[in-house]
Parts: C-alpha cells; structure tokens; sequence
C-alpha cells in the first residue's frame, strides 16, 4: 500500500511539472499582449519597453521560465513555494487564492452533498425497479439536466425566486451589504461565522448559498444519478448476488454488499466530477458574484494576468491530483482486486 | 399421490421436491421457462440436458424461487409440502442455503469479489447454524478440507480473484453442502474446468451428494456427464422439458426425435481414417525442431509456455495436439503459422525455414498454410458479409497455388467463393449474411472455408469444435475428416477433447505444462497410454456410456491443481500429481524418449533414459 | 437474433433510419432538433425577420407581434437573434466535434493498435491532459489567441481529442485481441491493413456515441465561455453571449431576452443528446 501511494505520488509530481513548465510555455507562445493591455495600446514605445521589463517579458521565455520555478535574488520561485505576484492587483497570487478558493469548496462540497442526497436514492430505487415511471422521469431528468447551461438556470432561479417571489436575497454576493463579514478564518462563509459565533451572519450566508448550491446540484445530480443506476443494475444482476440470495443469506447482509460493490464506480465519478468543478464552478459563481476559484481565473485570464493563470492552474492541478489520489486509495480499501495494480 | 410421468425405478422413493408449470420472464414478452414440471427424488441425481440458451439455468433457479434481476418466476415449487414461489422472503431464505444448496457454472464470479473465502463461507454457515464466529470458521476449514483443499487454514484468508477456477468451484461446493442440504443444484459446475479438474470434482460432488444423502439436480450439455454420474435425465428444448427418462433408458431407446439427434451424432463414429503409418522424416510437410517460447507477464515473470518441441506432420496426415489449460499446445499452433515469433527453434514447412523469412516476404507464403480458431464469431468480422470474408483472401492472394491474385477475374472469385461455400456445407444464401445472423456452427464453416480459399496444404485448427453446441460439433468432425480426405490436406488439431481428436488424427501429441510428454500413434496413445499423465487423462474422459461409469472403477487419478507455467517445477513436471512419483522424479529433468513401439515417451519409468529422440 | 440482423445494402438505409425512428420517439425528437439547428445554422441569418446586429426596434420591448420574442436592451430582436446563433453555437460546436473526433479516433486507432513509442508519448499527454482545468484551458486558448471562431474551434477541437483518444484506444485495445484480427493477420494482411480495415471500422462506436454528446457539450462550453466574457465578441448573435447581456434585465423583471436563449440551447443539446443516447442502445445492446 505505502509502495502503491508512493508511485503514485511521484507520477503526481511529475504531471504537475509537466504541466506548470506547458501552460508558462503556451501563455507566452500565445499572440496575446499583456503590456498593451497594461499601459494602452496608444502608449509611447519607451513606456512600453519599460512595462515589458517590469513585467519581465523582455527577457528569453527560457529565462523567465527559470527566474518563475527557481527565482532571482532576494525574490523566492516557485521551487521554494512562491506562487508570484498579481500583475493586475500587485497583491501576491497565493494570497489572493487564498481567498478564492475556500469560497469555490464551500460552493460545491455542498453542492455534491446536496446532489448526493438526492441521485443516490433515486438511483437506487431506479436501479431495482428498472423501467417503471420513476425509471423513466429519472431518465428523462439525466438526458435534461445535462442539457441545459447552468447559468442560465442560475439566471431562471434568481428570476423565480428573488424577482417573482422575494424569497432569496440578490445575487451580489455571498452576504447581504448591510451586514459585516465574520473574522475570516477558513474562507468559508458558514464555518467563519459559526467559530464567531454570529448566528444572523450564519443565515444570510446560507441563504445567499441556497440558489447557487441548488443550481450546482441540479446539474451534477444527473450524472451521479445515472452511474448509480448503472452500477447498481450491474451489481445486482452479478453472480455473487444471486449466490449470496440463493445460499440464504440476511438481506441485511446482501444489500450491504451490492452497496458496497456498487460504491467504487461511483465513487470515481464524484472525484472527477469533483475535480472538474474547481474550475468548472466558474458559471455560478459568475452568476451569482460569489467570487471564487473560477471567477478569478476568468479574471486572471481577460486581464491576460499570467502568474495568476499560472498559480490557478497550478492549485486547481495539485487539488486534482490529490483528490485522484485519495480516490485510488480508498478504492483499494474498498476492493482487494484494486491493491494489486 | 399417483405417479404416472416418472420412470418405475424412483416410484417407491420419496419425493423432495416438485415443479408444477413454473415459468421464469425477463421482462415483457418472451418466456426463458414455460411451463416446466420435474420431480425430484430422495438420494438421486437428476441430469438436466440442454443447449445454451434452452433455458435450464433459469429452470434450475426457479426450483429455489430465485431468478436473476430483474426476472421473474411464477407456478408452483413444492418442497416439504409447502409451495416455494408462495412464501415470505424470510421463509424462503430459511430453506435456501440450508435445504436446498446451489454450485454455479462461474464460480468465482458467485463469489463477493471484497470479501475472503473464510468470511463467506462462515456467513452462509451462520446463516442456517447456531455458531459463534469463531466456531464457523473452524467449521469452514472442515468443510474446505472435506471438498480436498489441503491447506485450508491459509485459504480462508484469501479473496476470490486469487483462486484459480477449480479452486473457486470447490470453495463453492464447500459453502454449498455446508448445511447438509436435501437438494443441491449444481448448474454446469465444471464448464470452465480443464478434463482432469472437471473429473475431479464431479467425483468430489458425487461422493459429498452420497456422503450427505443428497439429491442432485446436476445441470449440464455434456452427455458425457450425465452418462457417469446420474440417474434419470430430463431433456429440455426452447425453455420447455421434452423428454425424462432413466438414464440407462434414454441411451438405450431415446423418445423425442431431438434426443435422438444428439445422442446419435455423439455416439456416432466418423473414425474411419487411413491406418496410420509412421513416415520418414523426408516426406513431412511440417517440420519443427527444438520449438521453445516464453512471455513476459505484466509483473515482469516468465511464462515458459512451450519448451524445446519437436514435432513432424506428414503431407495428407493429421497429427492431434492434445492438453489442458496452460499446456502450450496453442502457442505451438500459432508458432506454426508464424503468428508468433518462436525463441528458439525452426519450423521447416516444405522444406523451408518460414522463422527465417522477413515478414513481407513471408506474406505471401501465408497462401500455402491457414489457421482456424476456437471462437468462430470471435473469428468473423463482425461488420462483414460472409462474401467478404470469404473474397478477402483471394483478394490477397488469388485462389492460390495458382496466378498471382491480379489475374483473377470478379467472376472467378464468385464463381469460387460459391464452390468454397458449397464445400464446407453452407447454403449459397449465407453469402450476403454477416456473422451474428449465423449459428455457431455455421460461423465455424465460414472459418473454414476462408481458410480454404487459397488451397492451402497445411491448416492448423485451434480447437475448431469447442465453442460449438454437441450436435454441431460432431458435424463440424466429420466435416474435417471428410475435407481431409477429398483435399489431401494436412492438420494440426489442436484440442483438450480426446474424443474429437481420436475422430480426426491419426498421430497424437500429449502436452503438459510447456512440454510433449507423449507422441505416438493413435491407437498406440488412446489404446495403450505409457505416460501417467495421458493414463489419467483418458481416464478423466467421460463417455457417453452408462454401462461404463467412472464412479463405478477403479481410478487413475491425478492429485491437486495444474502447477503454474511461471514457476515449473524442479524435476518432471507431473511429479506433483502423479500417482506412481518417487523421489527421482522430483530430481531429475525427463526427457522425451523412443520406446520399442516407435512411441516417444517422457517418463523413466516407462522409457529408461538410453538416448534421447531426436 | 437472426430475425433482427440488419440486411445490406444501401438503398435501404433511409428506410430503415425512418423505421428506428418511428420506434424511438426520443431519437424521432432528437433527429427532428438536429435537423432544425442543422438548418439553422445554414439558412438562420437568412429568413431572420429582423436584423440580429443591428437594432429595430424600441429598448426592452415585450414580445409582441412584430418582436416575437421581444427585443432586448439595445432594441435588437430576440427572435432574429435566436435563430442567427446556430451560425456561430451549433456550427463551432459540430466543427469542433468532427476535428476532434476524426483526429482523436486516428490517433487512438494508431496508440492502441500497435505499441511503440508513439503510443507511449499518446498514452503520457493524455494523462497530463486528464488533469488539466478543462474550462480554464479552454478560456486561456481562446482569450489569448484572439476572441474569433477559428480560434473558438481550435481550442475546443484540442479539449475534446483526449476523449476521443481514450475512447478509441479502450475499444481498439479490446478489438485487437479477438480472433478476427488474428485470422487477419494469418490471411497475409499488413498491419495497417489490418488496423485501418477491420480493426478501425469495429471501434467507432464509442465515438460515434461521444460525437453527439461532444457537440452538445461544444454548445454548452461555446456559451458558457461567452457569458464570463471570453467566447465570441459581441454583436455576433450567440446565444450565451445574448443571455450574458441580459441578465441585469433579467433582476429588474425583463425575463424575454435571456429565457428565449437558454430555452434554445438546451434544446438543442437536448437533441443532440437524444441522438447520442438512441446510438448509444441501438450499438450498445
């Protein structure tokens, strides 16, 4: 087991590298110009030279990609755990990150919470009784939800239930203006204000946290459901079920064991799918101006603001990877057939 | 209770169980099982006959209420004079497991994959038992003990992907008589089994069924089985029983004109073969020398799966290649052919040496030798016309031993094709039909006649009847027999199937574990085997003979499991299950020697070491 | 099985894809929207009403009889603008869809068939790519290499190929251990003749399947992209573009010019993936 995490953790390492070393290179080959958008495109030649400088465009890409892994000076790399500084904002990237992502967790752990609660069931049930009208309206929903654009409903639940009804709070944020932030501790809302123990700052969090979870859930809940079907079709139709029914076994028994069987496919997906919404939360976030993750590597990419590009794509990675590592290891708690690979 | 439908020899028996019309459906629409009545008697064992697909595997389950998700079983089950199919959930999970217990056709998928042996085996015990924990896997190392697994105590600890089939199976026997129960329904337990582990446990389950007093429901397609080990067979067809009779009966005087079929094409008898004569080296079309070949296995270990063989097949002649899993006999076939590099060795087909040939050069000597495989749908392109199929060699190479391909006319291929068909016995009409719209039988003849197409002088078949149903098996025999006779072709035939290769060879090659350990005639090797392992091997075959059961002889069996082709063992191979073993065997590498009938033999036992054949 | 095996031959193929779909009224209803967003993004600009650019009418208009769905908030008509998107949304999505597909099947056949060098280097970027931020790669390609439609195809052509890759390299790494190739092989065949005749034409399910469902996802990314601000600039009708613009109106009660968009895009990828799903039961089982 130590053996298995260790391989896999050195081919971690080496996707990281390759990664970070591909997207500094492809940023740069790229025929955007990030000192025009600094300094203007009217600006004079010797201003704009100063600003390449300042930037460190001037130098070979080989030079800076050695200056941004190792650094130069007194100015730590990225070897030593310096993610850069904004180009944008001057502030550093880890801290500005730092911000951003706690809010993109706190987002969608509960929106696969939420959607958990909902597609595992259903697709149990769906699973047993394969074919009948819930079958069917499950179906329906899958090949739906995938179809529709998440912000859009985003948009159609603000609409329904801000403008129509009143019930939710605006989309601006996470907390209404007129109330003052928690000390921030984690970054996430509901756990801040809970450790300073401000109830009222609680609730409105939860509720400006309510359409964008639901929109999250609404669209992932499809996916999941589906693989639970599938996978439960498949386990319950096995051999072994059918032996362990036919040797007259306690049911208790036989459906922890289908539940257990079924568990690692999805299992997998929900870490991919995980995975994928670090970055792929960016919709809803935009929609609803939560200011996570996504929104500001949308922001970091208009304002063609390359250490902050570099950085997200960096955390988003090593988050990635980490997940598919805990994922592989808990699949190999789960199946022995998996410990062997 | 008035008996009228069963046979007077199980009249005075008890009844354990009884069928009445049930019907098993998957869905809407078809039936697997329709209306399906059987009676089953204290201390008997029934055989249930029919071809895959007939619905036996869905009847069998029906008789515990069980069908697998989502199908469902209607009718009546009576048992202890109580109707199965009527019963609560919780009713029904007493008698499964604990009266009636189940084997089934793939026993290490019926195994939870996440779970060790120990822990299933003491949950289906504890079940049914009053026992602590550790009371039931003391009892579980009883029971594997009881089925011949030695170390038992080890094997609790182990998950199912870590046994190998037999193995499996027994651990599933074990599980399944742990309650003693009054029925067991094994359901074609040894159809992934090699013959001489198949043997085994049928005896196994026989003498554990006459142990425990336990009727059988012994499930299968093999007349062979139900010969040896049953008492009265029921003979079903299209999910409904067409035929119940006593064993003895049913091979004497068959009723339906279906049982009729197979038991004649089983029995029958196509070996009217030229006598067999032994030939000078100089007219072989195939020569192979000193033919070794080893793979690397994913974990880096050394599979040796054919070493150092020697192996002449005379123009016209037909040389069988028989042995179990692992033994190397279809690596030696596809070394043959040269769809594998060989380490070592030559192969000298007319004359020439085709391992030294470059591939490109060698393409076209593809004409002159043809291959054909176990799986025959495996072996069609599935997107393809039989007319394809059947064109694309002559596309390649023309009709062989004739121009080069670019002289051949459309019309002649047509014509040619339409000759091919007609040779291997197919209908003109298959030729616009893909693969999936045929039988298994019928694919296997469009194999053939592909290989054919060329005229080629050498065909190697790679077990060609194994995947085929009974009745087209015996066809597909005497179809190859008869095409070597009319063609003068030559064959290797490759099989674990005694009774197949006794039908086409005249020559017969014994492989275990990577080695020949026999070569001979066919009278000499099937009539008088020298070798322990062929002995036993012949033994293992079940013929369709209720007047000669294995159960009721004397038996030359062969101990434990085939030992993996990754770690040999030191001295002769079979030493490990052999009977007659002694120290020196252990010790000592066997080689294959010439005994006074002009046999070769790898044992020194039989064949005192003198000098070796070449 | 014999009953239902498919008879050769070309003329019949109309026939019977109309037959399926007489059977299948979820391939029926996805063959009908592919169709009309097929035609769409052919003829769209052309029998628009009004002017999807330019703006004919007063602001925030409700829909009415000569705006029928509405104009938005620069007096542009909302029914024009619908059905001039397809030109951008439905043909980058099925571009990109197509490129990738065809790239990643040759690249997948050729990885999976035969092992050398070439399918290890396949084999590695693919896993970088595994880990890669899908949305932010495809954001930074298009927001750095110019807001256009080449570049929009380009890049998600790029994100896509990996799938196609991994699903025709699974398919050909089973494909080519069955018996048929072997009897290929042993019929004199080369191996590209083996790998582009028969082992090619028996892999492309998976990808045909994918085909579908990637241009949906194409749409669905194409929009997504345009509404944080890096997809195609504005005043090229798309739909996500025209739902981003309005969604301030959207708060203040003017649901029109984003609902009728958003409708349009999930029908549409509704319909794609009714087909890729119809596909799916049809080749799968």
């Amino acid at each position: 087991m130590t053996r298995f995490v260790a391989r896999r953790l050195v081919i971690a390492v080496v996707q990281v590298a390759a990664i970070t070393i591909v997207v500094f290179l492809l940023i740069r080959a790229l025929p955007a110009d990030p000192v025009a958008t600094r300094v203007g495109f009217n600006a004079s030649p010797d201003v704009y030279r100063k600003a390449k400088a300042d930037l460190g465009l001037d130098r070979s890409t080989l030079s800076q990609l050695g200056t941004y892994l190792g650094g130069s000076g007194t100015q730590r790399g990225l070897l030593a755990g310096n993610l850069g500084t904004s180009w944008a904002s001057g502030s550093t990237v880890a801290s500005e990150i730092g911000d951003a992502l706690p809010i993109t967790l706190e987002l969608i752990s509960l929106s696969f919470l939420l959607a958990g609660a909902i597609a595992i069931p259903l697709g149990m049930r769906t699973a047993r009784r394969p074919g009948k009208a819930l079958d069917k309206a499950v179906f329906g929903y899958g090949l739906f939800a995938g179809a529709a654009p998440e912000f859009w409903w985003g948009l159609m639940l603000v609409f329904v239930f801000y403008f129509k009804l009143g019930w939710a709070p605006a989309p601006l944020g996470r907390l209404s203006p007129q109330l003052q932030a928690p000390t921030q501790r984690t970054g996430a809302i509901l756990i801040d204000s809970l450790l300073a123990g401000r109830l009222d700052a609680f609730w409105d969090g939860l509720r400006h946290l309510i359409l964008p979870v639901i929109t999250l859930a609404f669209i992932l809940s499809g996916p999941i459901m589906k693989m639970v079907r599938q996978s439960m079709t498949r386990v319950l139709g096995s051999d072994f079920v059918l032996y362990a029914q036919a040797a007259g076994l306690p049911p208790r028994q036989v459906s922890r064991s289908t539940l257990r069987a079924a568990f690692g496919p999805v299992l997998t997906l929900t870490s991919i799918l995980y995975g994928f919404m670090l970055g792929g939360a960016v919709l809803v976030e935009s929609v609803f101006s939560l200011g996570g993750l996504g929104q500001y590597s949308v922001k970091s990419v208009l304002e063609f603001n390359y250490p902050s590009i570099q950085g997200v794509v960096l955390v988003i990675t090593v988050l990635s990877l980490v997940i598919y590592l805990v994922l592989d290891v808990l699949l190999a708690l789960l199946d022995p057939r998996a410990r062997h690979r | 209770m008035t008996d009228v439908s069963t046979p007077n020899s199980a009249v005075e028996k008890e009844v354990v169980l009884e069928a009445r019309g049930v019907c098993v459906s998957y869905g809407v629409g078809t039936k697997a099982v329709s209306d399906f009545n059987l009676r089953i008697h204290r201390g008997e064992i029934v055989g249930l006959l029919g071809e895959s697909g007939c619905g036996k595997t869905s009847a069998a389950l029906a008789l515990m209420g069980l069908a697998r998700h989502p199908g469902r079983v209607s009718g009546s089950v009576l048992y202890d004079n109580r109707n199965l199919l009527a019963l609560s959930d919780a009713e029904l999970r007493e008698i499964r497991g604990r009266s009636i217990g189940l084997i089934t056709q793939k026993p290490r998928q019926s195994l939870n994959p996440l779970l060790t042996i120990g822990t299933q085996i003491s949950r289906v015990f504890r079940a049914h038992n009053r026992a602590s924990k550790e009371e039931a896997q003391t009892h579980a190392i009883e029971l594997l003990e009881a089925v011949g697994i030695n170390d038992a105590s080890r094997r609790l600890t182990a998950y199912p992907h870590e046994l190998s089939g037999g193995m499996a199976q027994r651990a599933l026997i074990s599980m399944a008589m742990s309650s003693r129960p009054q029925l067991l329904i094994a359901d074609e337990p040894t159809s992934g089994l090699d013959v001489t582990i198949q043997a085994q446990f049928l005896d196994r389950m026989w003498e554990r069924a006459q142990a425990t007093g336990s009727a059988v429901l012994l499930v299968t397609q093999d007349l062979g089985i139900i010969a040896n080990y049953c008492d009265r067979i029921v003979v079903m067809a299209d999910g409904r029983v067409i035929e119940e009779q006593t064993v003895r009966e049913f091979f004497l005087s068959p009723k339906q004109e279906y049982s009729k079929r197979i038991l004649a094409v089983q029995s029958a008898d196509t070996a009217n073969n030229p006598a067999a004569r032994r030939l000078d080296e100089s007219d072989a079309l195939v020569e192979v020398k000193a033919l070794s070949k080893h793979f690397v296995l994913p974990d880096k270990r050394r599979l040796q799966a054919v070493q150092s063989v020697d192996l002449s097949i005379p123009a016209g002649h037909a040389v069988g290649l028989v042995g179990e899993s692992g033994s190397g006999k279809t690596t030696v076939g596809r070394l043959l052919v040269r769809l594998l590099e060989p380490d070592a060795g030559t192969v000298l087909f007319a004359g020439r040496d085709i391992t030294a040939l470059d591939s490109k050069a060698f393409r076209p000597q593809r004409a002159r030798m043809q291959i054909v495989f176990q799986d025959p749908f495996d072996s069609l392109n599935p997107r393809w016309t039989v007319d394809r199929i059947v064109r694309e060699p002559l596309d390649l190479h023309g009709p062989g031993r004739g121009g080069p391909a670019s002289d051949t006319t459309d019309e002649e291929k047509r014509r040619r094709i339409a000759e091919l068909l007609d040779l291997v016995g197919l209908s003109p009409d298959t030729r616009n039909r893909k693969a999936a719209a045929l039988s298994a039988g019928e694919q296997q003849r469009v194999c053939l006649a592909r290989a054919l197409a060329t005229q080629p002088e050498f065909l190697v078949l790679d077990e060609p009847t194994s995947a085929l149903p009974p009745a087209a098996r015996v066809e597909m025999v005497k179809l190859l027999a008869d095409l070597r006779r009319r063609l003068g072709i030559s064959y290797l035939f490759i099989s674990h199937d005694l009774w197949t290769v006794g039908q086409v060879c005249d020559e017969v090659a014994v492989m275990y574990l990577s080695q020949i350990v026999e070569q001979g005639t066919r009278a000499q090797v099937f009539e008088h085997p020298a070798h322990p392992y062929t002995q036993a091997l012949l033994d293992s075959v079940l013929l369709p003979d209720p007047t000669d059961r294995r159960v009721d002889r004397e038996r030359k069996d062969l101990a434990g499991e085939i030992p993996s082709p990754v770690d040999l063992p030191a001295g002769c191979y079979l030493a490990g299950r052999c009977p007659l073993v002694e120290d020196r065997c252990r010790a000592e590498r066997q080689e294959l020697v010439t005994i006074g009938d002009g046999r070769s033999v790898r044992c020194w036992k039989v064949a005192p070491a003198t000098r070796s054949a070449s | 099985m014999t009953a239902t095996a498919p008879t050769v031959g070309h003329p019949k193929r109309p026939r019977r894809l109309i037959a399926a779909a007489r059977r299948d009224p979820l391939l029926t209803i996805g063959l009908c929207i592919v169709a009309l967003s097929i035609f769409l993004a052919l003829f769209g600009t052309l029998i628009a009403p009004k002017s999807p650019t330019e703006p004919t009418g007063a602001p925030s208009e409700h829909p009415s009889l000569s705006h029928w769905m509405g104009t938005d908030a620069s007096g542009l008509d909302v029914f024009s603008q619908v059905i001039s998107a397809p030109r951008t949304d439905v043909v980058l999505a099925v571009s990109a869809a197509l490129v990738s597909s065809v790239l990643g099947t040759l690249i997948g056949l050729t990885a999976g068939y035969f092992r050398t060098w070439w399918a290890e280097v396949v084999m590695r970027i693919s896993d970088v790519l595994q880990a890669f931020p899908v949305f932010i790669l495809g954001m930074m390609l298009v927001a750095l290499s110019g807001r256009n439609t080449g570049n929009l195809i380009v890049a998600l052509s790029l994100l896509y190929t990996p799938i196609f890759i991994r699903l025709t390299r699974a398919e050909v790494l089973t494909q080519r251990n069955r018996s048929y190739v072997e009897s290929a092989r042993a019929m004199g065949n080369s191996e590209w003749k083996i790998a582009f005749r028969h082992v090619l034409p028996n892999s492309l399910a998976p990808s045909l399947i994918q085909l579908s469902v990637t241009v949906g996802f194409g749409i669905l990314l194409t929009a997504g992209l345009s509404y944080v601000g890096a997809g195609v600039r504005p005043p090229t009708p798309e739909w996500g573009l025209m739902i981003s613009s309005s969604a301030n109106q959207l708060i203040l009660g003017e649901w029109w010019p984003s609902v009728f968009p958003g409708l349009a895009i999930s029908l549409t990828v509704f319909g794609f993936a009714a087909v890729g799903n119809a596909i799916e039961r049809r080749v799968g089982g």
